[in-house]
């Protein structure tokens, strides 16, 4: 006996069950029911990338109340929204990054330029700041949590430590009352002393320090960089600078990474970001091209991965440590720009605590806030518009090889000036590269290997 | 400062950290011992919180252990990557690599899990015996035995003498139909097919439409052909004028002025193409969602009577009066493929939309083209080689033959006064019998007593085949001939406004650029391997080798080793492979063999004089025939400025090949001579003292 079945379906159990019920799905894998799965996918990479060029609005906000150009930024550790910042009138303002308010501003906390600040405190309740003003002050700030405001902040400093010469940067120790100044000396100061408790600054320097950081991890240990284009390693607990490098350029700024202890950032007068390990400081790590003009700071991220950078150039950039950069690299390797009409040269950078954020104080007086992430939305989020964000993060990443997903990835605007800027520092590294091309073709000079570029960024070592 | 070195030394993988210290504490036992309880402390090191949770939680797959188990069982599966210097792009390629299999495993398991429930609904004729044939099965004794809901497949529609449905075609997800009935093709009618209900009928010589809305849809014209776009919102019909597009209500809603005279229709459903090829031989692209015109390509052949497309890579096949088979792509001003199928007019084609196998099957599906013709004859071809047909045979009974692949890979063949549908395997199996064209074994047939018979279309998703004859419209059961598992999110029957709306905004976006339509559907993410063999081939160019001889790299082979060479790409200037080539560190491992360029054939000319073209092949020694005389004096100037040129380097090398080829020569000699000459020779008593002559 034949036995016969023809295919039926069973419309009950397409539809739901009860009104409101989401409807049943049937899935079937076979590639073969799902023909140009691939050329599909890549139409979405597509469309995602341009949604996140078309997403991409970084500016948040403009912090105004300086009367002059912002010098430096700072921020606690264990604040989401307090930020201070300090201009070259002498003026001092304490943001609130939530109201977008001032919690405290102190016109004349210094007379001139404010040239370092710092939290003396986690919680962001005691604020150190110098001045060329030869003093540097203490002052109590509320933290703006409304309950705790039993010391409200006041007008008036709660300590003055007046010194001979003026100061360029100022850091506090992690746990201890002791701080960090960088003058033509690097000294460091106790809390409840008026004078310095030691001079760490190297024996044969003759220089103006103009950056001072402890480290995160091992807060003994601090870095400075200076005018004579040096980067020293000073420890407190021998009392003494350790070693130094000398470079082709001096540096301006000075971070160490919050992940590896190691790590430090230099934002170089030379266009350049250089990372170093202070274990190896015979060359940098990595280099970090892509400024026009001499970076003035940088910043690392708390995640350690990114960090940001301003420069004389009036950009704002963001780089992931990991990638070098580069054109050949792909989207991943070059750098964020952020940029505005308004914006002069970016003097202070810093990172929002949950690294969702990055401020930049500049020449025209004012704190922008950016979006650490350019296509990132604000707000609430529902996790079905989560799922499609992180779906299209993943679809961009998987064809950035793709040529056309790529280009799209990695066009960018930039200012014309700007634009101009790197143009002809091209035209000029490429003349001087085949300008030593040429002389090592046809002189002595060619019989030895070229030197690395990043062998050729450190004079010198001493200890 | 050595504490902050310290901490730094200290960060390092967690199971390098665990290796330091049970190597510490084994120190001082004996060798075997110590090994067995390192092994022993890292299984017991595990982490309690892990162990006290897992049982309760899923971890993402993506964060997932790679399972030891699998992969220590599939170890020699799992590459080494050992030609990978740097370690962590080693690592990730093994971890993607193991990622990969596991996900193509339970993609696997999956499958099957569903093809297992999948299976219970499948039609099927089971019999019992040799004797049993299911060809002798009619559709009465089919429709008793399934009886109830399903048995409501078959129906019988009648429309009048002469005015049966003409074409006809099925929505993406079958629940729908179009076709052209009525008297010379005059009524367009869109049915829900499984709800029974009649969507809109248009009735073009009446110049107005029952539905009562719209227009005249350029009035008392018969239609041609029919079909839906996305879905069956919108139909477009062929007519004597112009194509024009009809919404579900049969309200005329767009008249397509640059298609003149068209005969037949087609939607390319993820491009949004409507392809129509007119009476004059035009074969004509638009685009649906903008309405332009994106390639008119001239086919040069005549009216075309056969459009069909491969659902798998978009290729248009049309067939023409001549017997040719063409495939048209809209970026090709030429067709693609032209093969002369028939001798006489191609009357239909049709494309196995199905990979011909269960899961697991490594066909492509697309692969097979069916085609039949005016002479009798029903061919099958291989799309991938079109050296010749793969089977054939002649179908019996007048008018033109008409077929059609379903889902599941039966192919239907309607000629004469019947329908005949055929097992997938034996219709792509060459027939190796004494006879060449011996139909394969028959699956079903079903007679119809109306001819001629003008069209048939399996419904996707269903065991139904609809056929339209000379009286009307007729559907039978066929069992196995639709796919049982539909996938909700490609194509739903039992879909509701909102999917429908939400896969209409879906498909749009995800529409794929006509560019992408090629012959090889895979070309899409894979690099461009044409430009990797081109890049492959400078680095063996380098100017070192160029020095060298060609007779030189005949006879020391193509890689000498030459160091140090001037080349005039400088070092910094070369590209990153291109400086592994030079520095000998260059990965050949995964390149593409070019075993086939550097292959040189080994020829010593007979006596020592004709040096330089005793080296040569046949094929470089007639281009040096040929070259002979033409530009001689350029070719003169070049030599002469580069043997001016005094490089060091260069003389160096030069010096060396010299050398390298006096020693070959002398050798040769030598044998030549034999081992006696030598013997012959007196030794005097400084001979000791020459290079190379210490026994």
């Amino acid at each position: 006996m034949v036995k016969i079945s023809v295919l039926q379906h069973n419309p009950a159990l397409h539809v739901p069950i009860r009104p409101g019920d989401p409807t049943p799905v049937q899935r079937n894998l076979n590639p073969s029911m799902h023909p140009f799965a691939k050329a599909r996918e890549r139409t979405r990479a597509l469309n995602a990338a341009k949604l996140d060029k078309i997403f991409s609005k970084p500016f948040v906000d403009s912090l105004e109340g300086h009367i002059d150009a912002v010098e430096v930024l700072t921020k606690p550790l264990e604040s989401l929204t307090t930020v201070a910042s300090g201009s070259w009138d002498g003026g001092l303002i304490l943001h609130n990054l939530h109201t977008r308010s001032e919690m405290l501003k102190l016109p004349q906390a210094h007379k001139g330029k404010i040239s370092g600040l710092c939290f003396a405190d986690p919680k962001g309740s005691r604020l150190l700041s110098c001045g060329v003003d030869r003093n540097v002050r203490l002052w109590k700030v509320g933290t703006g949590d409304g309950e705790d405001d039993s010391g409200a902040s006041s007008q008036e400093p709660l300590h003055v430590y007046p010194w001979k010469t003026s100061f360029n940067s100022i850091d506090h120790h992690r746990s201890d009352p002791l701080f960090a100044t960088a003058s033509s000396t690097v000294q460091i100061w106790d809390e409840t002393k008026s004078a310095p408790v030691s001079n760490l600054t190297f024996p044969t320097s003759n220089e103006t320090v103009s950056s001072v950081r402890f480290n995160l991890a091992e807060p003994s240990v601090l870095a400075s960089v200076g005018s004579d284009r040096t980067f020293t390693l000073y420890d407190i607990r021998t009392g003494k600078a350790e070693r130094r490098v000398v470079m082709q350029f001096r540096s301006n700024a000075l971070a160490w990474s919050p992940t590896l202890p190691t790590m430090a950032l230099l934002a170089s007068e030379d266009h350049n970001l250089y990372t170093f390990d202070v274990r190896h400081m015979a060359a940098p790590v990595q280099i970090y091209k892509g400024h026009v003009a001499a970076v003035m700071s940088c910043e690392w991220a708390p995640t350690g991965v990114e960090f940001v950078s301003g420069g004389w150039d009036r950009t704002v950039r963001i780089w992931s440590s990991r990638e070098a950069g580069g054109k050949e690299k792909g989207p991943g390797g070059r750098e964020v720009v952020y940029h505005t009409k308004r914006m002069q040269r970016v003097t202070s950078t810093i990172y929002s605590s949950d690294a969702r954020y990055v401020l930049s104080g500049s020449d025209d007086g004012n704190v922008r806030i950016w979006k650490a992430k350019a296509s990132d939305k604000l707000g609430v989020i529902t996790a079905r518009e989560r799922a499609s964000m992180e779906y299209r993060e993943s679809l961009v990443k998987r064809w950035s090889v793709d040529k056309d997903v790529g280009r799209v990835m990695r066009t960018r605007h930039l200012p014309k000036s700007v634009y101009k800027a790197g143009q002809l520092k091209h035209t000029m590294l490429e003349a001087r590269r085949v300008k030593d091309e040429r002389r090592r073709k046809h002189t002595r000079a060619g019989e030895q290997k070229p030197v690395a570029e990043k062998k050729k960024t450190v004079i010198t070592e001493q200890s | 400062m050595d504490a902050l070195i310290a901490r730094a030394d200290a960060i390092r993988p967690l199971s390098e950290l665990r290796a330091v210290k049970t190597r510490d504490s084994g120190k001082g036992k004996a060798k075997a011992n110590s090994k067995g309880k390192s092994k022993d402390t890292s299984t017991s090191n595990s982490d309690y919180t892990l162990q006290s949770i897992s049982s309760h939680v899923n971890v993402p797959k993506s964060l997932a252990p790679l399972d030891p188990s699998s992969s220590k069982s599939k170890n020699d599966e799992v590459p080494k990557y050992n030609h990978i210097a740097n370690k962590k792009l080693r690592s990730q390629l093994v971890h993607q690599h193991a990622l990969n299999s596991n996900l193509s495993k339970n993609a696997l398991e999956t499958q099957q899990n569903l093809l297992s429930l999948a299976a219970d609904d499948a039609g099927s004729i089971q019999v019992t015996g040799p004797l049993e044939k299911t060809w002798r099965i009619s559709q009465d004794e089919i429709v008793a035995s399934v009886g109830g809901e399903a048995a409501k497949g078959r129906r019988e529609l009648t429309f009048g003498p002469g005015q049966g449905a003409k074409r006809m075609k099925w929505s993406q997800n079958g629940r729908h139909l179009v076709f052209i009935s009525g008297k010379g093709g005059t009524k367009v009618s869109s049915v829900d097919w499984m709800g029974g209900n009649v969507n809109c009928e248009v009735d073009l010589l009446a110049g107005s439409n029952l539905a009562g809305a719209g227009g005249n849809g350029g009035g008392g014209e018969a239609a041609r052909d029919v079909t839906f776009l996305q879905d069956q919102s919108f139909f477009a019909v062929a007519q004597k004028r112009n194509v024009f597009v009809y919404d579900r209500d049969g309200v005329e809603v767009h008249r397509l002025n640059n298609i003149i005279d068209p005969l037949r229709l087609d939607f390319l459903p993820w491009h949004w193409l409507l392809v129509a090829v007119t009476n004059s031989g035009h074969l004509s692209y638009t685009d649906t969602t903008t309405g332009t015109q994106i390639a008119v390509h001239r086919t040069k052949l005549g009216a075309c009577n056969t459009l069909t497309q491969n659902r798998h890579n978009a290729v248009v096949h049309l067939g023409h009066q001549n017997g040719c088979v063409t495939l048209w792509t809209p970026n090709l001003p030429k067709p693609a493929v032209q093969i002369l199928s028939h001798m006489g007019p191609v009357t239909s084609i049709s494309v196995n939309p199905s990979d011909g196998g269960s899961a697991g099957s490594v066909n492509m599906p697309g692969r097979y083209m069916a085609t039949a013709g005016r002479d009798g004859k029903v061919k099958i071809w291989d799309c991938r080689n079109w050296k010749g047909v793969v089977r054939e045979w002649t179908v019996r009974g007048a008018g033109d033959v008409e077929l059609e692949w379903s889902q599941k890979g039966y192919l239907g063949v309607l000629s004469g006064g019947s329908v005949n549908v055929y097992h997938p395997p034996h219709i792509v199996t060459p027939y190796t019998g004494s006879s060449s064209s011996a139909a394969p074994p028959l699956y079903l047939s079903h007679p119809i007593p109306h001819k001629p018979l003008q069209c048939l279309r399996f419904e996707p998703f269903s065991d139904v085949l609809a056929i339209g004859h000379n009286k009307g419209l007729s559907s039978i059961l066929v069992p196995g001939v639709g796919e049982p598992q539909f996938d909700s999110l490609e194509a739903d029957p039992f879909e509701n406004a909102k999917a429908r709306r939400e896969r209409e905004v879906k498909g749009l976006l995800d529409k794929i650029q006509p560019d992408l339509i090629t012959l090889d559907p895979s070309m899409v993410g894979k690099f461009d391997s044409a430009a990797l063999s081109a890049s492959g081939s400078s680095l063996v160019a380098t100017a070192a080798q160029s020095l060298l001889d060609k007779s030189d790299k005949v006879k020391w082979g193509a890689n000498v080793q030459v160091k140090n060479v001037g080349v005039d790409v400088p070092f910094s200037r070369m590209k990153r492979v291109e400086r592994l080539a030079v520095q000998g560190k260059l990965d050949t491992t995964g390149a593409g063999d070019d075993s086939e360029d550097s292959d040189v054939e080994m020829k010593e000319g007979g006596d020592g004089d004709s040096d330089d073209e005793g080296g040569l092949t046949r094929e470089e020694m007639s281009k040096k025939r040929k070259m002979r005389g033409k530009n001689k004096s350029l070719k003169r100037y070049l030599r002469k400025q580069r043997k001016n040129v005094v490089d060091p380097q260069v003389l160096a090398v030069r010096a060396k090949v010299d050398r390298m080829r006096e020693e070959a020569k002398a050798k040769k000699l030598q044998m030549k001579a034999g081992g006696a000459v030598e013997e012959n020779k007196r030794k005097s008593a400084l001979d000791r003292f020459k290079a190379g002559s210490g026994k």
